[in-house]
């Protein structure tokens, strides 16, 4: 809002500003700490004092409240959250930034402008709602309880399309005719020209996809025959869903889940936020 | 290789120029995941939903044309839930935009220095923690006995908050719990857009004696548009379609009253009753598409583009 410059280096006005926005950062950080100490708190302690902003006693004993979920062991919860994302969004990477290229490269060909239509339907199509007739697609392919298809599924990832999308668009078409009229093949093109300039947004779209890969549960829980092949989301899901509240559990089960991508986001900070709202407001 | 294999690969690389062949390779695997898990879904779904569900999942399904699309539109429960969707959904795209924007226009402000990477994290984390976990973190916050909610209001004087508890509040707890999931991604729009303003316009306009709310009004905003058709854009379409916050903190209750078409729809899909339930996601993706175009439209002819 246009305010008057102000030149005092605390004027009350920016005391205000400070305050103001230091409040609705407290705000957005609260559950993370309360999710934190929680862990840490017996489910008796955490009834009778549910504002204390510290543990009692910390000590890593809930890590034995779930060390088994379901009768699933917790290690095969979050090998199966860490192999699943991270293949997912290696294919997907390579599948997408190939797809987009393609897609970009040739808009002449109608079958590729029918294939783009063809994603951005999908996108555009209730997510929630698109498990559905994929689990029948799994049941016809036999794919239903495998690996295979919860990652295939889940490498198909609408960000990372625009991301490589409106970069290939960036590329100047002289800089490939003039490799193409040195006598490059395509192929030379991809590999030597084209993709040494996208290491910036590679990196930026694999960050972003492991990052909103993580996090999903549905796919996965459909796709699912059995607690094995669920991810962190899903186990905690069903464990918050489990008649007889295991408090601490819960939050112990919510931190694990959190953490590594909060890590992960404080280090790529700057590359998440531009990448995930990339293209949304062109200049 | 197969003669007509080999015409029709000859034929593909003619098209249009020369050498589309290694584009095909290119393209292959990314063309192979859209059709397999993108429109062959999208299609059996159209198709499942003129099937009945006893035989949906059967060679020869049973076609029974629009009786399902029947079924559900005289369905109470779903038109009833149809109207809370929408209702949640203009409530939920409102404050969306209003809350971004006012943040956005907070952190732009000359009085912002220091620590704005901060306060940029900060509202930016919730929208990379995985939902299932933020929103059973709010779940138990807003716990009528030990929820750390109403405790803080109890401590400041204030009365209670019903939460997920009762049918007049639990609309709100959800959207509370959603807003902070989301806004983040829509504030760090904003303020891109906000990167992009002409600075000197604006001061202009106060130099020839603007007040803040005519800067605002006709300075700032009509700036701001292209965020602000993306935002409410995009706000629609991920409201239309809320559906993890219901299956971790409410199941759709208390009294139906979070049941929006998603859940239903997926609660009908684990029944088995596939025909209602994809004759539901057809609806909603109707409804969608049809309320993002016109809102498109909208913001198309509203003033000088």
């Amino acid at each position: 809002m246009s305010m008057p410059r102000v030149n005092s280096r605390w004027s009350p006005l920016r005391v205000l500003a400070y305050a103001a926005a230091g409040f609705v950062s407290l705000l957005c950080l609260y559950p993370y700490w309360w999710m934190l100490v929680s862990a840490f708190r017996s489910t008796e302690a955490i009834l009778s004092a549910p504002l204390r902003p510290w543990p009692e006693a910390p000590s890593l004993q809930v890590l034995s409240e779930v060390a088994s979920i379901g009768g699933t062991p917790l290690w095969r919860y979050v090998l199966n959250s860490v192999v699943i994302t991270s293949l997912a969004t290696a294919i997907g990477t390579v599948v997408t930034a190939l797809g987009a290229y393609a897609l970009v490269r040739r808009p002449d060909v109608l079958l590729l402008r029918l294939l783009r239509l063809g994603f951005l339907t999908t996108i555009m199509y209730p997510y929630m709602l698109l498990v559905i007739p994929v689990y029948i697609v799994m049941y016809k392919l036999g794919l239903l309880g495998s690996y295979a298809g919860i990652v295939l599924f889940l490498s198909l990832s609408p960000i990372q399309f625009f991301l490589f999308e409106q970069f290939f668009r960036t590329v100047p078409r002289s800089v490939i005719e003039a490799a193409t009229i040195d006598g490059a093949s395509e192929f030379d093109v991809l590999v030597h020209v084209v993709l040494p300039m996208a290491r910036p947004v590679v990196a930026t779209a694999a960050i972003v996809s492991f990052l909103l890969g993580w996090a999903q549960w549905l796919p996965v829980l459909v796709v699912s025959r059995s607690p094995d092949t669920y991810t962190l989301p899903v186990a905690l899901l069903n464990l918050n869903g489990e008649l007889g509240v295991n408090f601490q559990g819960i939050m112990a089960l919510a931190v694990i889940t959190t953490l590594p991508v909060t890590l992960f986001f404080l280090l790529a900070q700057r590359r998440v936020m531009s990448g995930m709202t990339a293209g949304a407001v062109k200049g | 290789m197969n003669p007509l294999v080999r015409r029709v690969a000859a034929g593909l690389q003619r098209s249009r120029g020369q050498r589309v062949g290694v584009f095909w390779l290119f393209v292959l695997p990314f063309a192979a995941l859209t059709a397999v898990f993108g429109v062959w879904p999208i299609l059996l779904s159209l198709q499942v939903s003129m099937t009945a569900s006893a035989t949906a999942l059967q060679p020869s399904a049973q076609w029974v044309g629009w009786a399902n699309y029947a079924t559900v539109l005289a369905d109470p429960l779903f038109v009833a839930s149809l109207g809370r969707t929408l209702v949640y959904t203009a409530l939920a795209v409102v404050c969306t935009i209003v809350l971004a924007l006012a943040y956005a226009l907070l952190l732009h402000s000359p009085l912002m220095g220091r620590g704005l990477t901060l306060f940029k994290i900060a509202i930016f984390l919730p929208v990379v923690t995985p939902d299932v976990a933020g929103y059973v973190v709010w779940r138990w916050l807003f716990d009528q006995s030990f929820g750390a909610v109403n405790m803080a209001l109890g401590a400041v004087g204030l009365p209670p908050f019903g939460g997920l508890a009762s049918t007049g509040t639990v609309l709100w707890a959800v959207l509370i719990a959603e807003l902070w999931h989301h806004v983040g991604f829509y504030v760090v729009i904003f303020l891109a857009n906000l990167a992009l303003c002409d600075r000197g316009v604006r001061e202009a306009a106060e130099i020839d004696g603007a007040n803040a709310w005519q800067t605002f009004w006709h300075v700032t905003l009509p700036e701001l548009r292209p965020a602000l058709l993306v935002n409410s854009v995009y706000a629609l379409i991920q409201y239309l379609k809320t559906f993890t916050v219901v299956a971790v903190m409410t199941k759709g209750g208390p009294n139906d009253s979070t049941n929006f078409v998603s859940y239903y729809a997926y609660q009908l899909f684990e029944q088995g009753r596939y025909g209602e339930a994809t004759a539901m996601a057809t609806i909603l993706f109707a409804v969608v598409i049809a309320l993002a175009l016109g809102l498109m439209a909208l913001q198309r002819t509203k003033g000088p583009a």
